[in-house]
């Protein structure tokens, strides 16, 4: 589904992503994780196609994506929490036209369905601007899923989201993907969103993969009893002053 | 069956083609929800169809032959002037408009070719072109007299010319924004003000201070303007000048486009996306 192989990324004098290689098989629920500025939106952003990486190659649904970066495209939905809707447009206005932009001449039934999963229905005549933060991720949510990607890539899907509206996403996302066998690689800061929805987690420290398995797996791996002990241990590795200490366990 | 499989396949050019209409729709909305936006359309076009249109009349009652071409010239050259105006605008404020509002990123995670992106915003471009020369020509017509139409056929020709320049311009701006952010938004209108003195919209390029007059002949603009003189004249279409403005004006839309394509590589390369996000 996604195949990501030597992915190297240089800002200036720093290296955000150093060799990253990452596969995500069909129907596979993946979190990529670390600390702030561990490199996890920049290879989002390479494997988006949105920033070139300098070394490396990504291929999506066997779409090399330096070549074909339109059709990779069609496979792959991507929602944000921190992206705004696109404005002066109505939900429904908002949703057709992204749908047309993956080629769906007629949408509205996909849309229906879309903002039904979400328990969303009545939102769909409201201006973009007159929804809370987390409608408009929820929107975005439903956007991204619209064409039923073979991949779903989501960059932090449930910061500020209230805990309620946060557990209705994960159970859209597992809904989506249990039913289409949707692969779904998401970020997020929330390990409870880890653990409910991903059943294989990839820990990113200074652009490099430190730890990829199941999450007990790398728990233990790391010594510790969750997830959220190994973010802290990273992330502790993160700060420049420990930038000498090793990342691995 | 899904709605997805029961549908029938798209060939990849009618997905081409709903994309341009998508951004087409998009800009649209833009349009008709910011009323502000509609002032580029109406308002504007019309008070410089008054103000040039004033400054004909008042030019024009000295009687004289030359006063009369002026005249002429003037009300003219400010229609045909907003060919590329409208034009240039429409383009480059599709782009500012997706920065301004953080929505670039939402746009190029989907299949959406850059092509695809640019034909929407000028097939958009073009209904405000038609609606904002509209105005001006129905506004020369009701405060002045003056029937653009009259200047005949000739005028396509340097219409188009003036379209392509105006499409041009607003490629090369786009390029600037990709490369050095919003900041340079305002080259979008300050471009404009460089060329309208330039490309002697107004006057012979003889007018202009010597200096100047040989990068003025350098412009695509000053031949299109030329040879709409040569009508206002009532001496036919100058296909000269129009030759030289024709392959000036697809010169220029080839350089634009070569710089908006390497500076969207840079745009990519540098991860300038996390400016808009």
């Amino acid at each position: 589904m996604l195949e990501a192989r030597g992915l190297v990324k240089d800002y200036r004098r720093d290296r955000a992503v150093d060799g990253v290689d990452l596969v995500v098989r069909a129907g596979e629920r993946v979190a990529l994780l670390g600390p702030n500025g561990a490199g996890k939106t920049t290879t989002l952003l390479m494997i988006l196609g949105v920033v070139s990486p300098d070394a490396g190659a990504v291929t999506i649904c066997g779409f090399d994506l330096a070549h074909h970066r339109s059709q990779a495209a069609e496979c792959v939905g991507f929602a944000a929490g921190y992206l705004p809707l696109t404005e002066r447009m109505r939900v429904r206005e908002y949703l057709r036209l992204y749908a047309q932009l993956y080629g769906i001449a007629e949408p509205n039934p996909l849309i229906d369905e879309g903002l039904e999963r979400f328990r969303i229905a009545d939102l769909a005549g409201a201006m973009g601007t007159e929804l809370s933060s987390g409608q408009r991720t929820l929107i975005g949510i439903v956007r991204a899923t619209l064409h039923r990607p073979r991949l779903l890539v989501l960059d932090e899907p449930t910061a500020s989201l209230d805990p309620d509206v946060a557990q209705r996403v994960r159970g859209g996302l597992l809904d989506l993907c249990d039913r289409d066998g949707t692969a779904l690689l998401m970020t997020s800061h929330d390990m409870s969103d880890v653990i409910q929805v991903c059943e294989r987690v990839v820990f990113l420290s200074h652009g490099r993969i430190v730890a990829d398995g199941p999450p007990e797996a790398v728990a233990s791996a790391y010594g510790r009893g969750d997830l959220e002990g190994v973010f802290l241990h990273l992330a502790e590795r993160h700060e420049p002053t420990g930038a000498q200490q090793s990342d691995h366990p | 069956m899904n709605q997805l499989t029961a549908a029938k396949p798209m060939s990849a050019r009618a997905k081409s083609w709903l994309r341009m209409r998508a951004i087409a729709r998009r800009h649209a909305y833009v349009l008709l929800r910011s009323p502000h936006r509609l002032f580029d359309v109406s308002l504007w076009p019309l008070v410089d169809v008054l103000l040039f249109g004033s400054l004909a009349a008042f030019v024009g009652t000295s009687g004289s032959t030359s006063a009369a071409k002026a005249s002429g010239y003037l009300l003219a050259g400010i229609v045909l002037w907003h060919v590329i105006y409208q034009s240039q605008i429409a383009m480059s404020t599709g782009l500012l408009e997706e920065t301004w509002t953080r929505n670039l990123l939402n746009l190029m995670v989907t299949p959406l070719r850059e092509v695809e992106y640019l034909g929407g915003v000028a097939l958009f471009g073009m209904v405000k072109l038609v609606i904002g020369v509209g105005v001006m020509v129905l506004g020369a017509l009701a405060f002045f007299s003056f029937r653009t139409w009259s200047l005949g056929f000739g005028l396509v020709p340097i219409v188009a010319v003036l379209l392509v320049v105006g499409w041009a311009i607003s490629l090369f701006v786009m390029g600037l924004v990709l490369r050095f952010g919003t900041g340079a938004e305002a080259l979008a209108w300050g471009v404009m003000f460089v060329l309208l003195p330039l490309s002697g919209v107004f006057y012979p390029t003889k007018a202009l201070p010597t200096l100047m007059q040989p990068l003025a002949l350098a412009l695509p603009t000053t031949h299109a303007f030329t040879a709409l003189r040569s009508l206002v004249d009532h001496r036919g279409s100058d296909w000269s000048q129009l030759t030289i403005a024709a392959v000036g004006s697809l010169a220029m839309l080839g350089l634009a486009m070569w710089f908006l394509v390497a500076m969207l590589r840079t745009f990519r390369k540098r991860g300038y996306i996390t400016r808009y996000t």
